[in-house]
């Protein structure tokens, strides 16, 4: 192969430089289009993630540029050292030099040890929690993370139980709400596996165990008022853990006042009687389990399904009634965590045959045929 | 001792299937090891095309619930892993150590065997989860409790008990084959052949096997604890029976981080042996690397705990500064290379270009890897495609790209015929081009916040870079067709290799391709880590590495040679 050098080096030159072009174009397509902004974090709307942010630019300015310098120094070495039809004799034979070596040991322990304390500093100030440095955050909520759904407690300054919310089902409408400019404490504690509570806008995740409890803090930009953010469970967590989503809503703190007061008083209501006559049907929910899979009730009345859900409390559950397609959805309900039980009011159904479902847990475990006639 | 051997007697490979199926010679071995390797990893490609083709488009639609699609990207991963990265550079290495170090065999030539034949059983166990009720394992290959406790929606099937069992078996293979490297390489080398002549491949292979011996054990432990937790009621890591869930995970990390450089030091030692080879000029800082590669191999052991600093249940300082340091002797590692390169004389044959292909590509997967070492930053990180990107330039990017410069490399040695340049080239082009077009966007997808292991997701804007990486999915899986196709064709009409081809350093190509059982009936003389470029450009005596070859006066080879019968040779 080798053994002689090669005729025609021009052709690849050639090549190697029509490489290095594309590659050039490529990149300047790339952050021409803003695509690279993309590399960017989402804009961070706590104190905490503009600490991250920062840290983040900082990183990125120094991998920018010790991938531009090296992947430089490779491409530059291999267009210039090709081998040349000139090429008989051998290179000059370079076992080594301890010099350069010494220092290109010693530059890049520099550079991490300071990316290192850079960090860690960072990681101070991500990671300080007011309850640690023995003072009363403004807000404490407890999320609660089951197989496949949130919830979140809110509790008074002194850890007092208030109110639960449980997000309703689906993409939409619900979450953890938070009042802006105020320190927020969130605990974090699991019944089944491992969750994670993530918010890419907080630019910050943290695990939810089960048998273990996690705590952090942050305080959202108080311009951020009536903005929601996405988030969602970010560890594996079983079948449907994609569709593990949450909110998060920047309130005023007045606004959130409101809110949690309205939320308050509907936990501490009575629920309204189920209309008198109406038939009650018994259903029960055990290791992601309804113990009857057909239900029957007469056209045209209302009647009501009362949940027991026997699992943890972390799980929640609820009754969907569906289409015979078991897709389309006609009456949905709130879940209710694992340990309590709900009478499920639903309006009169035309005779036929229906599906009802648990919407957090759509498996054939919890899938049921209702027959109304 | 010293004898002149006759000519081999016999072909190097008799044919027929009862010679394949009962060798224990390390180079057919090894060559079936590289074969099942592929197999598996045609079988995990398949498995991640079919979750880059459901990602796509938002919306379920390939598989028909979001449990398949865990079972595919949680097999996906494992089989290319164990099934397909560590044993590919275990079989390259299996077939290239006892060459490079003059050995006539492995130490252990029937272990050699056993290792082997348990990889296909493993990799049966694994994949007939599919057959059993439940499903293959679908809790990533990470399979962390308490989701794999066999609690509903998670792990009910025997298709976990069935991975544990695969993984245990295919630990239980390298474990046989790390201490049997370990042994050929303490105890078979040739004489001459000291610690500080051995090919830095030799040299990987070495840390690697340790790595292997101390690690496999504990992930074995933490395996065994899982199986007694699902299957006889015990509660290791079931926080309401008083266990602990991220225990699983300190014990799992304490071996897979060091299986990283697992599946890492071996092609960076397929590297160290391309690259001089094609640029004329030996590595740049032989000892340097070797040291780099003993400090990674024993930084290895402390950084586990960077896969866990979202649990609140790590001491971040420490693991912190533990990552960012290893990327002082990875850092050393990527200059020696560029300066081997420096002032060479660069032959673009189809191995080289795979291995320049791992140096700008396992660059990237070394930076991309910094931002995680900075704990806050790994928060916006953690379980985000980021890290699917990382990895993936990590293992694909360097692992896969060092494999395929090392079958390029050693395929005339193997076979006695040379591969294609021309369809070597478009296979890499493609796999070069398809693989940026995967991973690249990954990166964006995962700082702008798509998690890791959903089946669907909810934001359209994420439609786009999902796209691109399922178009360079397919690509990738093209650039498939022509290494096949060139392997085909070049075992039937390709060029005769002869011993040498490639104007090599090392002894595996002082004998003929293929060698012939026992591999040597001679050996130059053995006076630097370069034997047979000492031997064709007559210099030999000048003293090991450190001397400057051209300095010496130029010296005829004797034609002395030296007895190549080992002190482990079979009877």
């Amino acid at each position: 192969m080798s053994t002689s050098p090669r005729k025609r080096p021009a052709s690849e030159a050639l090549v190697a430089g029509g490489v290095v072009v594309l590659l050039i174009a490529i990149i300047g397509l790339v952050f021409w289009s803003g695509a690279g902004a993309q590399l960017y974090p989402p804009k961070p709307v706590t104190d905490r993630a503009r600490e991250i942010a920062g840290l983040y630019d900082i990183v990125f300015a120094i991998a920018v540029a010790i991938f531009i310098a090296v992947e430089g120094l490779i491409v530059w070495s291999i267009l210039r050292y090709r081998r040349r039809p000139e090429d008989i004799d051998l290179p000059p034979q370079t076992h080594g030099n301890n010099l350069v070596e010494v220092l290109w040991t010693a530059i890049p322990t520099v550079i991490v040890l300071v990316l290192f304390a850079m960090s860690w500093s960072t990681l101070n100030q991500v990671d300080a929690t007011s309850v640690a440095q023995g003072q009363q955050p403004d807000v404490r909520i407890h999320a609660i993370a089951g197989q496949f759904q949130w919830q979140f407690e809110y509790l008074d300054a002194q850890g007092k139980h208030l109110a639960t919310q449980v997000i309703p089902t689906g993409d939409k409408g619900g979450g953890m709400a938070v009042p802006v400019g105020k320190k927020v404490y969130v605990t974090l504690d699991s019944g089944d596996v491992i969750h994670a509570w993530y918010v890419p806008h907080f630019l910050f995740k943290r695990d939810v165990v089960p048998g273990q409890q996690n705590h952090f803090e942050f305080t959202v930009d108080t311009d951020e008022a009536g903005q929601t953010f996405h988030g969602q469970c970010a560890e594996l967590c079983g079948t449907f853990h994609n569709a593990m989503h949450f909110d998060v809503i920047a309130m005023t703190p007045a606004d959130y006042d409101a809110w949690l007061a309205k939320l308050v008083e509907k936990a501490n209501a009575t629920p309204p009687p189920p209309p008198s006559g109406a038939p009650v049907l018994q259903l029960e929910a055990k290791n992601i389990t309804f113990d009857k899979k057909a239900l029957e009730v007469a056209a045209n009345q209302p009647f009501v399904i009362d949940l027991k859900n026997d699992d943890p409390s972390s799980i929640t559950h609820d009754v969907e009634i569906r289409q015979a397609d078991g897709t389309t959805v006609l009456q949905k309900q709130e879940a209710i965590p694992g340990g309590t039980d709900r009478a499920y009011q639903y309006t009169p159904l035309p005779a036929g045959t229906y599906t009802f479902i648990c919407s957090i847990h759509p498996v054939a475990n919890m899938t049921g045929t209702l027959t109304v006639k | 001792m010293a004898t002149h051997a006759l000519s081999p007697a016999v072909p190097a490979y008799r044919g027929g299937l009862y010679e394949w199926l009962t060798t224990t010679d390390h180079k057919k071995i090894g060559i079936m090891y590289v074969i099942n390797s592929f197999l598996f990893f045609l079988i995990g490609g398949m498995f991640a095309l079919l979750v880059r083709t459901e990602l796509a488009t938002p919306g379920i639609q390939i598989f028909t619930n979001e449990h398949v699609y865990n079972e595919s990207f949680s097999i996906h991963a494992t089989v290319m892993i164990f099934l397909f990265i560590i044993p590919m550079l275990a079989g390259l290495g299996n077939f290239a150590v006892p060459l490079m170090i003059g050995a006539p065999d492995m130490a252990f030539p029937r272990v050699n065997a056993l290792s082997f034949w348990m990889l296909p059983l493993g990799g049966i166990l694994l994949l007939s989860g599919f057959l059993t009720p439940g499903g293959a394992a679908a809790a990533g290959w990470t399979s962390y409790p308490p989701l794999t406790e066999r609690l509903p929606l998670s792990s009910p099937g025997p298709g976990q008990d069935l991975w544990i069992a695969a993984i245990i078996l295919i630990g239980t293979s390298s474990i046989l084959g790390g201490i049997n490297f370990l042994v050929t390489i303490f105890k078979m080398r040739a004489p001459g052949m000291t610690l500080f002549r051995m090919p830095i491949m030799v040299w990987t292979i070495l840390v690697t096997s340790v790595l292997v011996v101390m690690a496999t054990p504990v992930i074995t432990s933490a395996l065994v604890m899982l199986y007694i937790d699902r299957n006889l009621g015990g509660s290791f890591f079931l926080p309401e029976h008083g266990g602990q869930a991220v225990l699983y995970q300190n014990v799992f990390w304490f071996y897979s981080h060091p299986a990283v450089y697992v599946m890492v030091l071996p092609a960076m030692g397929v590297i160290s042996e391309v690259l001089p080879v094609f640029s004329r000029k030996p590595l740049f800082g032989y000892k340097a690397f070797i040291f780099a590669t003993a400090g990674i191999g024993a930084l290895g052991f402390s950084v586990w705990a960077h896969h866990m600093f979202t649990t609140g249940a790590v001491f971040l300082p420490f693991f912190s500064l533990m990552t960012f340091l290893i990327a002082v002797p990875t850092g050393v590692k990527m200059f020696n290379w560029i300066f081997t390169l420096f002032r060479g004389q660069l032959t673009f044959s189809t191995p080289l270009i795979f291995a320049i292909g791992f140096l700008t590509m396992f660059l990237i997967g070394g930076i991309n890897g910094a931002f995680s070492a900075a704990v806050p930053i790994d928060f916006a990180l953690q379980d985000t495609y980021w890290v699917v990107a990382h990895l993936h330039y990590v293992l694909f990017g360097g692992s896969v790209f060092g494999m395929f410069a090392g079958i390029y490399y050693w395929f005339p040695k193997m076979t006695g015929r040379m591969l294609d340049e021309g369809l070597g080239k478009l296979h890499f082009i493609l796999m070069f081009v398809g693989f940026n077009l995967t991973f690249f966007p990954m990166h964006m997808l995962g700082i702008q916040g798509m998690p890791r292991r959903i089946a669907d997701y909810a934001d359209p804007s994420w439609n786009g870079w999902n796209l691109l990486a399922t178009i360079g999915g397919f690509i990738i899986a093209a650039s498939m067709l022509p290494f096949l196709w060139n392997v085909f064709i070049s075992l039937r009409n390709g060029k005769v290799a002869g011993d040498d081809p490639w104007e090599g350093n090392t002894l595996e190509w002082a004998t003929s391709s293929p060698p012939p059982p026992y591999n040597f009936d001679r050996l130059p003389e053995i006076r630097s880590e370069r034997p047979v470029f000492d031997a064709r450009h007559g210099l030999v005596g000048h003293g090991g590495h450190g001397g400057r070859a051209e300095d010496e006066a130029p010296k005829a080879l004797e034609e002395g040679h030296v007895d190549s019968q080992g002190p482990g040779r079979p009877s």
